[in-house]
């Protein structure tokens, strides 16, 4: 580029010395001057170009920059992903070593035992429903004034809460009976409004004030197999091996045997009372014909009566005999 | 505890062995599975300690044995998963049994439990 426009700025030099000559002679010459003109178009032209030139650099320049700032940029990301994929390589996974070891489970399994759970750990509607106020304001009792609600408790049992087990399970009965405070204050707000009457409450919406506990409640363990083995053994039964109704079915199994013995016996002795009845009529019976026998054989003795008469008739052969002797 | 409860292994699943004895009319597996999960009550395990159960060294051994309830495969029978294997953790601590006999405990206790009973299936409700 710098010789480019080198000779054009020589050959403008040049064609101006000459001029500068020959108007120094005093000769100037046209064809001179336009050489300079010529010169001097052809020197712009290189300028243009030049500026062209010096454009376009200044464009290569900086998409180097651009590139080499793409370069590096290229370059850190690629690096971090680097650094990045070691460290995720090198990372352990954290292992809950105190939480126990993990178990293997089928996720049919897992939804078997999500439905069978569901009801006892999944609140009714109507539970989820201001339970938290419920709560709170168990939480709020139990915090601030326990000796208060442990009064109103022992007044309401009649029992201390360590007396028994029953007398310690009517937290039952306090909740209920706070937040029949809650709510009856509640409707005496608004029950001008739209608050059904706390009578009516319970036939609308048979979960109202429903309670849920995550639990077994106290029924369902006084219900359960433990209340029931107590229950043998304090009443003097080793629960061991005893089952109830292996012993109901036994039972039941004496009382029929016991039954149908029993049958048994009276069906024996009725047949023995028949039979001793016929034994009865029978001799009756014989008896009766005995008599007859007797009777007859008594008829019969009277015709024996006769029989000597005959006799005495065949002796009259005798007395003929002898009549014959005579 | 009228249960035998000497023996150190956990009883046989529901249906594997016929010929298991019975107490009662139980077997061993339903009455330790029926006490484990009473054991989620706090009021039952108020009135365990005021029966002085849970200062009985017997006793404390038994609740240490009771811990297969949490493993395979006796876990999938807890049906009050929750509370159940909460309180039967936090009966190992000595200190937890001391302080059960304390009806404010149980109180907070109770009022914990139905707060979290209906807390978190909200929460898992309120997730996106």
């Amino acid at each position: 580029m710098d010789k480019y426009l080198d000779a054009r700025f020589e050959r403008v030099e040049r064609a101006l010395a000459s001029l500068i000559d020959s108007i120094a002679k005093y000769n100037p010459s046209e064809k001179l001057g336009e050489e300079l003109v010529a010169a001097d178009r052809e020197l712009a032209a290189g300028l243009q170009a030049l500026e062209t030139h010096h454009n376009n650099h200044a464009r290569i320049q900086q998409l180097r920059a651009e590139t080499a700032a793409l370069d590096a940029q290229t370059k850190d990301i690629i690096g971090a992903l680097w650094a990045m994929r070691k460290e995720v390589k090198n990372t352990h996974t954290t292992v809950y070593a105190a939480s126990g070891p993990k178990y293997q489970f089928t996720t049919a399994e897992l939804l078997d035992y999500a439905r069978r759970i569901s009801s006892t750990t999944l609140p009714p509607q109507a539970a989820i429903n201001g339970a938290a106020d419920r709560a709170a304001a168990t939480a709020g009792a139990a915090g601030t004034s326990p000796d208060a609600d442990d009064a109103a408790r022992s007044s309401q049992g009649g029992q201390t809460p360590t007396a028994s087990f029953g007398a310690s399970f009517n937290g039952g009965s306090a909740t209920p009976t706070q937040t029949q405070t809650q709510t009856q204050s509640q409707t005496t707000v608004t029950s001008t409004f739209t608050e059904l009457p706390m009578n009516i409450k319970p036939a609308v919406n048979p979960g109202d004030g429903a309670v849920f506990y995550p639990w077994p409640v106290e029924e369902q363990i006084r219900g359960g197999a433990l209340s029931a083995v107590d229950y043998l053994s304090t009443h003097g039964i080793d629960p061991r091996g005893y089952d109830p109704e292996e012993e109901e079915q036994r039972k039941k199994e004496e009382e029929q045997a016991r039954k149908e013995a029993e049958e048994r016996a009276r069906q024996e002795r009725e047949e023995a009372e028949r039979r001793m009845r016929e034994e009865r009529e029978r001799m009756a019976r014989e008896r009766e014909r005995a008599r007859a026998e007797a009777e007859r054989r008594g008829s019969v003795a009277t015709g024996f009566i006769q029989a000597p008469a005959k006799a005495q008739f065949t002796f009259l052969d005798g007395l003929d005999d002898d009549d014959d002797d005579d | 505890m009228s249960v035998d409860s000497s023996t150190k292994e956990p009883p046989a699943e529901p249906g594997a062995n016929q010929d298991e004895p019975k107490y009662g009319g139980y077997t061993r597996f339903e009455l330790e599975l029926e006490f484990v999960q009473s054991l989620g009550n706090p009021q039952y395990l108020n009135h365990l300690a005021t029966r002085k159960f849970l200062t009985d060294a017997r006793f404390v051994a038994y609740l240490k044995y009771l811990l297969y309830w949490a493993r395979p495969p006796y876990l999938k029978y807890l049906t009050y998963p929750g509370p159940t294997l909460k309180h039967l953790q936090l009966l190992q601590e000595e200190k937890f049994r001391e302080n059960i006999i304390s009806p404010e405990l149980v109180h907070l206790l109770i009022a914990e439990g139905m707060k979290a009973g209906v807390e978190w299936h909200q929460e898992t409700e309120t997730k996106p």
